[in-house]
């Protein structure tokens, strides 16, 4: 094969002034920066947090580099081919969950300092080769980063090929835990800001073409200052709430995580989950019960669906969610129905949510800095004794001794 | 919006490849990559695989020997275990079985070549239950725990052909089907090159087109300094795109019979050893 004109044979001759990873360090352009370590956080954010590398410290020493927008072609944006660090950099500090996935640990950064999360992956009894949900969540942590994504550090290894390790943000709370604890629910105006983060997650991610498909609250991490972070993507499977699934629908998108918000958004309002079922049979029933069964005007392919024939439908009724959330206004429970729309064509999409009048109307959504933070079950913090106050005055309980008319 | 960047080698990695300082020397070292690569494109076709996966295969491949050394994993084993990693992250994932029983087949084929000739071979597949199976297995197993663990588990690739695609029509090259196909040709040609790790794609892409248009002589506004030169509208630097079609050029250069046996005869880290033993 011969060219028009010829080329230089060029075997060596490797000629880049600019290094990867170097001058700009991988930046996060859209975090509205809540708190000053908020900030600091975002401007740290790399790929695979701290190395010991001079090129690395040098992208460290360089707080800000030019816009992104032109060097995005130039070697120097990218971060370099990197293996991964020893589980011995971290310091195991205490356990904080057991999933059936794996264990999750709190450590510290022995360089650093820094507090982070550990979860070690249950790879012993792999038969093909490193489990493909692992690679899932993984890459979605790596492609959806964002301020309410649990930002993921690294994944580190230890002495032997089945210890892998991913390292993330560590976060006080999860909201399943915390909703359980917390001693008053939360007000109108904190649902509207948790839900309104959440709805931005969903947004992102599914702007990445990334469903979460396993959105609930124990999936939801809350720091202590008010912002909530997505988390354990890609691990579980389809388990699911969402109707369609329910009824048997085969291939589905993103509105299968719109109804995990709406649920979210019930659980929020309630302090208990929207539809507490031991099966999907009960599951179903209290979902026609809350929502009024299914018609075909609101679902044309409904009556189509592979198990709607198994099902005893009964009689068609109105929804009942003005009783289930009575205190709710009237463009809140819109916003529900929006979301717990039976139709997934017709179900709202994340984006069009963030805009809904529900978030416009008072009471505004609540400044994350200024919600309450509470004991981290996670770090091992427990709720404070009251004080000791001393008991009512005695004389009290003689009250029937004296006459006071 | 945060934009996700693909890993490249440092310049320092460039210079200086764990192979090489093993003492591996560079052109056999760019031998056994084209090699790697090509076994893997070939066993991917071989599996019917799509070829996103086998492209991805590929670039994982190819990022892998910036960080670990051909004197410590063959290439034979690195690329199998790459395919089957590629295929989970297209989510189109093979059969351990399938893999392995291609790449036997295409081992065997390189060890007749050696001595014969293509038309004389005949392959002897395995049994089911042979030892040589388990041995490739747990080979494989090893192998995409190597190439996640040493890539740091990022194995984030993105591809040039939306790119390709894209750039072309904005060239308005979109409608002369031999100049699209042969651009195409040579972004697949480059995977058996470094050019993945070591270059965003956007230069690749420009040099596949810069290598078409003086192949089939179009006349695009690349001459007088004071004109924007059509790379420069995708912001790529001349240099890099010249750089990259040398590389790419350097695959079809005349070689010696001997030359292109060489690599097929280095597919494990054994045999590599013993020829850096030979060739002290």
């Amino acid at each position: 094969m011969r060219l028009g004109a010829t080329l230089p044979s060029t075997t060596t001759k490797v000629n880049m002034d600019i290094e990867p990873g170097s001058s700009i360090p991988r930046k996060r352009v859209n975090s509205t920066s809540t708190a000053d370590a908020e900030e600091r956080q975002a401007k740290r954010l790399r790929v695979t947090g701290e190395s010991n590398s001079k090129e690395r410290s040098n992208a460290t020493k360089q707080q800000k580099g030019p816009e992104i927008t032109k060097g995005i072609l130039t070697r120097a944006a990218h971060p370099p081919i990197q293996t991964s660090r020893s589980v011995y950099t971290y310091e195991r500090l205490n356990q904080i969950e057991e999933g059936s996935y794996g264990v999750v640990f709190r450590a510290k950064d022995k360089q650093t300092g820094d507090i982070v999360a550990l979860k070690r992956l249950k790879l012993d009894e792999e038969k093909y080769g490193f489990p493909i949900t692992a690679l899932r969540e993984i890459h979605s942590l790596m492609q959806c980063r964002h301020e309410n994504v649990v930002r993921i550090r690294e994944v580190v290894v230890g002495d032997t090929l089945t210890q892998v390790f991913i390292v993330m943000d560590f976060i006080e709370h999860d909201l399943k835990t915390l909703l359980s604890l917390m001693p008053n629910p939360f007000l109108q105006s904190e649902i509207k800001t948790l839900t309104l983060q959440l709805l931005r997650a969903v947004a992102h991610c599914h702007s990445h073409w990334i469903l979460h498909r396993d959105l609930k609250t124990s999936n939801l991490l809350m720091n202590n200052r008010g912002i909530i972070k997505v988390a354990d993507f890609g691990l579980a499977r389809r388990f699911g709430d969402p109707v369609e699934i329910l009824l048997g629908v085969e291939t589905y998108s993103t509105p299968i995580d719109i109804w995990s918000v709406g649920c979210i958004f019930g659980e929020l309002i309630l302090h208990e989950p929207v539809f507490q079922a031991k099966n999907e049979l009960e599951m179903i029933g209290m979902i026609f019960r809350l929502l009024g069964p299914p018609t075909v005007e609101e679902w044309p392919e409904y009556e189509s669906l592979p198990l709607v024939k198994t099902l005893n439908m009964p009689a068609p009724h109105a929804p009942t969610l003005r009783q289930k959330f009575s205190y709710l206004t009237s463009s809140g429970l819109n916003l529900m129905a929006s979301l717990l729309a039976y139709d997934p064509e017709r179900r709202i999409s994340a984006e069009e949510a963030l805009k809904h009048l529900y978030f416009q109307e008072s009471p505004l959504p609540k400044h994350p800095d200024l919600f309450p933070s509470f004991p981290s079950l996670a770090a091992g913090e427990k709720r404070r004794k009251p004080f000791a106050s001393p008991s009512a005055p005695e004389r009290a309980k003689a009250k029937e001794e004296y006459d006071y008319v | 919006m945060e934009i996700n960047l693909t890993p490249l080698a440092t310049l320092s990695q460039i210079k200086e490849t764990p192979s090489r300082r093993d003492g591996i020397p560079a052109d056999l070292e760019d031998d056994l990559r084209a090699y790697g690569a090509k076994m893997i494109q070939q066993a991917g076709i071989l599996l019917k695989q799509k070829q996103v996966a086998m492209a991805t295969a590929q670039v994982l491949f190819q990022r892998f020997w910036y960080t670990s050394s051909m004197e410590k994993y063959g290439i034979a084993e690195i690329g199998m275990g790459a395919l089957y990693l590629a295929s989970k992250l297209e989510e189109c994932p093979l059969r351990m079985r399938d893999v392995i029983n291609v790449y036997d087949l295409l081992i065997q084929q390189a060890k007749h070549l050696k001595s014969h000739d293509i038309s004389t071979f005949h392959y002897e597949p395995m049994s089911y239950f042979s030892q040589t199976f388990y041995d490739m297995k747990d080979a494989l197993i090893v192998a995409e725990m190597q190439l996640l663990k040493r890539l740091g588990f990022y194995v984030d690739v993105s591809l040039p052909y939306g790119t390709l695609v894209n750039y072309l029509r904005v060239l308005n090259l979109l409608d002369d089907g031999k100049a699209c196909q042969m651009a195409w040709g040579y972004l697949n040609d480059a995977l058996q090159t470094p050019v993945y790790a070591i270059y965003p794609i956007p230069v690749i892409v420009c040099a596949s087109i810069f290598l078409v248009i003086r192949h089939l002589q179009l006349p695009l506004p690349s001459e007088r300094e004071s004109e924007l030169r059509w790379w420069e509208l995708f912001d790529a630097s001349y240099d890099d795109v010249w750089l990259v079609c040398g590389l790419i050029m350097r695959l079809y250069r005349p070689r010696s019979q001997a030359d292109q046996l060489r690599p097929s005869q280095l597919l494990t880290k054994k045999d590599v050893r013993r020829w850096l033993h030979d060739h002290k």
